[in-house]
C-alpha cells in the first residue's frame, strides 16, 4: 500500500507564493483538493508527480524521497495534467500504445491494457481516429485512459472533469470509485460536486495553504451555525445579496429564498440549515469571489 | 533421497527412495489459496534495458522523421558525389558541404522540439522514460545520424585526405557546433513556435550560421585555422553548456510548467 508524505512544501515563483508549508500524510483512499483558480492546487500536484521541485520540504513516498525513487516512483504514477498534451496526428490507439511504451508496460499487457483502457473511456470506437478530431471531452477521457495505463498506485488528476458533460462525470465519478482500492487517488477541482460523493477526504486550499481538511460529514458539521435561510422580498433580496455570501438563490410567489453563509446571523427571521460542501466551499472563497467579481466590475 | 527425520515417514511403496512428508490436503489447499491471493495482490514492474527504451522511441517516429532523414542522407551522397566531380578545391567543397552538414543537423535537431509541443513535455516528464531521458535518447539518434552524413562527406568528397582529416573535420564542426546551439536555446525558449514545419523553419534559420565562413575568402586558409580551432572549442563547451542548462531547466520544471 503506498504512502505519501509531504514535510513543509514551499514552492516560490519569484515573489510568488504560490504554495506555502504545506504538510500532509496520504494513504490509501480518494482525496479531493478543493480550492479557487490560484489557489495553489495544480502546482502542488505538480510537485507530488515530480514535475516541479519543491523551493524546500520534501516528498516522500513509502519512506523514500521521490527524487531519489525516480524511475521507480514515476512506474508508480498516472497523471492528467489540467493542461493535457497530445500529439494531434497519433490515433489514440497509438497516442495510447506510445504512453505505455514510455511507461515501461511490456508490450503484450499493454495491448490488453490499452483496449481496456479504451472500453472504459468509451473511446473503442474511435481508437483509429486522429486525436486533431477529438471533442473536448473525448480528449478529456483520453487523458484518463492515458493515466490509468500502467495501474498506477498513485493516481493524480488535476481537473479531470473539465470539457465533460453531465453523463460523461457521472461514468467518471463511477470508474474512480471503483478504482479507489489499494491506491491513491488525488483530484484536484473547483467543481464541488465532482468530489462531494467519491472523496474519502476534502482538503480544501487557499492561497497556497490547506485550510481545512477532513471528510465531507466532519467539514460540514464545522460549518454548522453558518448557514442560514431566509424569505426576503425583492428589494431585500438584491441588498442581502450585496452584503452577504448568498449560496442560492430561488424565487417563491412574491418572495425571494435566500441561502445565505455567514458567521453571524443575518437577519431576525433568518434560520439555521445545514451546510452542504458548497456552502463550506463559498465560505471559505467568499473573499476570493468577491475580488473576481470587483475585477469583472472593474473591467465592465 | 531419503530423509532421516522424527517426524518423517516412507511412502509406503516398498521403495526406501521414495519417502515423503505426510501431507494435510486441507491446510495445504488453504496455503495454496493464500499464496495466489498475495501473488495476485503483487504488482509486477517491468525494467526495459536501454536498447528496449531506444527502440520504442524510434518505433513511435512519425513517418515524415524518418522520411525527412531519409532524404537528407540521400541528398547528401549524391551532393557528395556531384561536388566530387565537378570541383576540385578541396577548400570549395568543404565549405558547401559544411553548409549542407549545418542544414542536415538541424533538420535532425528538430525532432527533438516535438517533445517540447503540444503540451506534452508536462506528461512526458512524469512517465518512467521521462522528458529528459527522451531527449538524451534523441540526441543520441541525431548525433549518430550527423556522423553519418559527417562521415559520408570527408569519405566521399576526399576533403579529408586534401585538407588533412583535423583541418577538414575543424571546417565542418565549427558552423554545425554554433548553430546547434543557437538552435537548441530558440527550441526550448520558443516553444509555442516549436512543432511541426515552424521548427524547421527555426534550423534553416539558424544554418545562416554556417554561410558566413563562406562571406569571408581568406577564411579557409591554412593561417587561420587556429582561429578555427579555438571557436570549435568555444562552440563544443557552449553547447556542451547548453545541453547541461536545457536539462537542468527540464529537473527544475518551471520552464517545463509555464507558457
Amino acid at each position: 500500500m503506498p504512502e505519501l508524505k509531504l514535510d513543509r512544501i514551499t514552492k516560490h515563483f519569484k515573489n510568488k507564493i504560490a504554495v506555502d508549508n504545506v504538510s500532509l500524510c496520504l494513504t490509501e483512499g480518494v482525496y479531493g483538493f478543493l480550492g479557487a483558480n490560484g489557489a495553489g492546487k495544480t502546482t502542488l500536484l505538480r510537485m507530488i508527480c515530480g514535475v516541479l521541485k519543491p523551493t524546500s520540504g520534501e516528498i516522500q513516498c513509502n519512506g523514500a524521497e521521490i527524487g531519489r525513487l525516480d524511475g521507480d516512483y514515476r512506474q508508480m504514477l498516472g497523471y492528467l495534467p489540467q493542461d493535457f498534451g497530445y500529439y494531434p496526428d497519433f490515433t489514440a490507439r497509438r497516442y495510447l500504445e506510445y504512453l505505455a511504451a514510455c511507461k515501461a508496460v511490456p508490450k503484450p499487457i499493454a495491448r490488453e491494457r490499452v483496449q481496456e483502457m479504451l472500453r472504459l473511456t468509451g473511446l473503442e470506437a474511435d481508437q483509429r481516429a486522429k486525436i486533431r478530431t477529438f471533442s473536448g471531452g473525448m480528449l478529456r477521457r483520453l487523458g484518463i485512459a492515458q493515466a490509468l495505463l500502467n495501474d498506477p498506485e498513485i493516481l493524480i488528476l488535476d481537473e479531470p472533469t473539465s470539457g465533460l458533460d453531465p453523463k460523461e462525470r457521472i461514468r467518471f465519478r463511477n470508474i474512480i470509485s471503483s478504482l479507489s482500492k489499494g491506491r491513491i487517488i488525488i483530484l484536484s477541482t473547483h467543481i464541488v460536486s465532482d468530489v462531494e460523493f467519491i472523496a474519502d477526504e476534502i482538503l480544501l486550499m487557499k492561497q497556497g495553504r490547506i485550510v481545512e481538511q477532513g471528510a465531507v460529514a466532519r467539514i460540514t458539521k464545522n460549518a454548522e451555525g453558518k448557514v442560514w435561510e431566509y424569505l426576503a422580498d425583492q428589494d431585500e433580496a438584491v441588498r442581502m445579496n450585496d452584503s452577504f455570501a448568498v449560496s442560492n438563490l430561488k424565487n417563491e410567489g412574491a418572495g425571494v429564498r435566500l441561502r445565505l453563509v455567514s458567521d453571524v446571523c443575518p437577519c431576525e427571521d433568518a434560520v439555521p440549515v445545514s451546510p452542504s460542501l458548497e456552502d463550506v466551499y463559498l465560505y471559505h472563497f467568499k473573499e476570493v469571489s468577491e475580488h473576481v467579481e470587483n475585477l469583472e466590475r472593474r473591467i465592465l | 533421497m531419503t530423509f532421516h527425520t522424527v517426524s518423517g515417514r516412507h511412502a509406503d511403496t516398498g521403495n526406501e527412495s521414495e519417502w515423503r512428508f505426510p501431507l494435510d490436503e486441507t491446510r495445504r489447499s488453504q496455503s495454496l489459496a493464500l499464496i495466489r491471493q498475495a501473488a495476485s495482490k503483487k504488482r509486477i514492474r517491468h525494467y526495459p534495458a536501454l536498447p528496449e527504451l531506444i527502440w520504442s522511441q524510434l518505433c513511435f517516429q512519425p513517418l515524415e522523421h524518418w522520411l525527412a532523414q531519409g532524404c537528407t542522407l540521400l541528398i547528401a551522397i549524391m551532393l557528395s558525389l556531384w561536388l566530387r566531380r565537378e570541383y576540385s578545391d578541396a577548400r570549395e567543397i568543404t565549405a558547401v558541404c559544411s553548409v549542407f552538414f549545418v542544414f542536415a543537423g538541424n533538420i535532425f535537431l528538430s525532432h527533438i522540439a516535438r517533445l517540447f509541443s503540444w503540451h506534452m513535455a508536462e506528461l512526458e516528464q512524469t512517465l518512467y522514460l521521462n522528458l529528459k531521458q527522451m531527449i538524451c535518447i534523441k540526441m543520441l539518434e541525431t548525433g549518430i545520424a550527423d556522423l553519418i552524413i559527417l562521415v559520408l562527406f570527408l569519405g566521399l568528397t576526399g576533403s579529408g585526405d586534401a585538407l588533412g582529416l583535423g583541418a577538414a573535420l575543424t571546417y565542418m564542426l565549427v558552423p554545425f557546433l554554433w548553430s546547434d546551439t543557437l538552435y537548441l536555446h530558440m527550441l526550448f525558449c520558443l516553444r509555442s513556435a516549436s512543432c511541426g514545419f515552424r521548427s524547421l523553419a527555426l534550423g534553416i534559420l539558424c544554418g545562416i550560421f554556417a554561410l558566413f565562413p563562406i562571406l569571408w575568402e581568406s577564411a579557409y586558409q591554412p593561417e587561420y585555422l587556429p582561429v578555427w580551432q579555438v571557436l570549435g572549442i568555444a562552440g563544443g563547451l557552449l553547447l556542451a553548456a547548453q545541453i547541461s542548462v536545457l536539462l537542468g531547466k527540464i529537473d527544475q520544471g518551471d520552464s517545463i510548467c509555464l507558457d
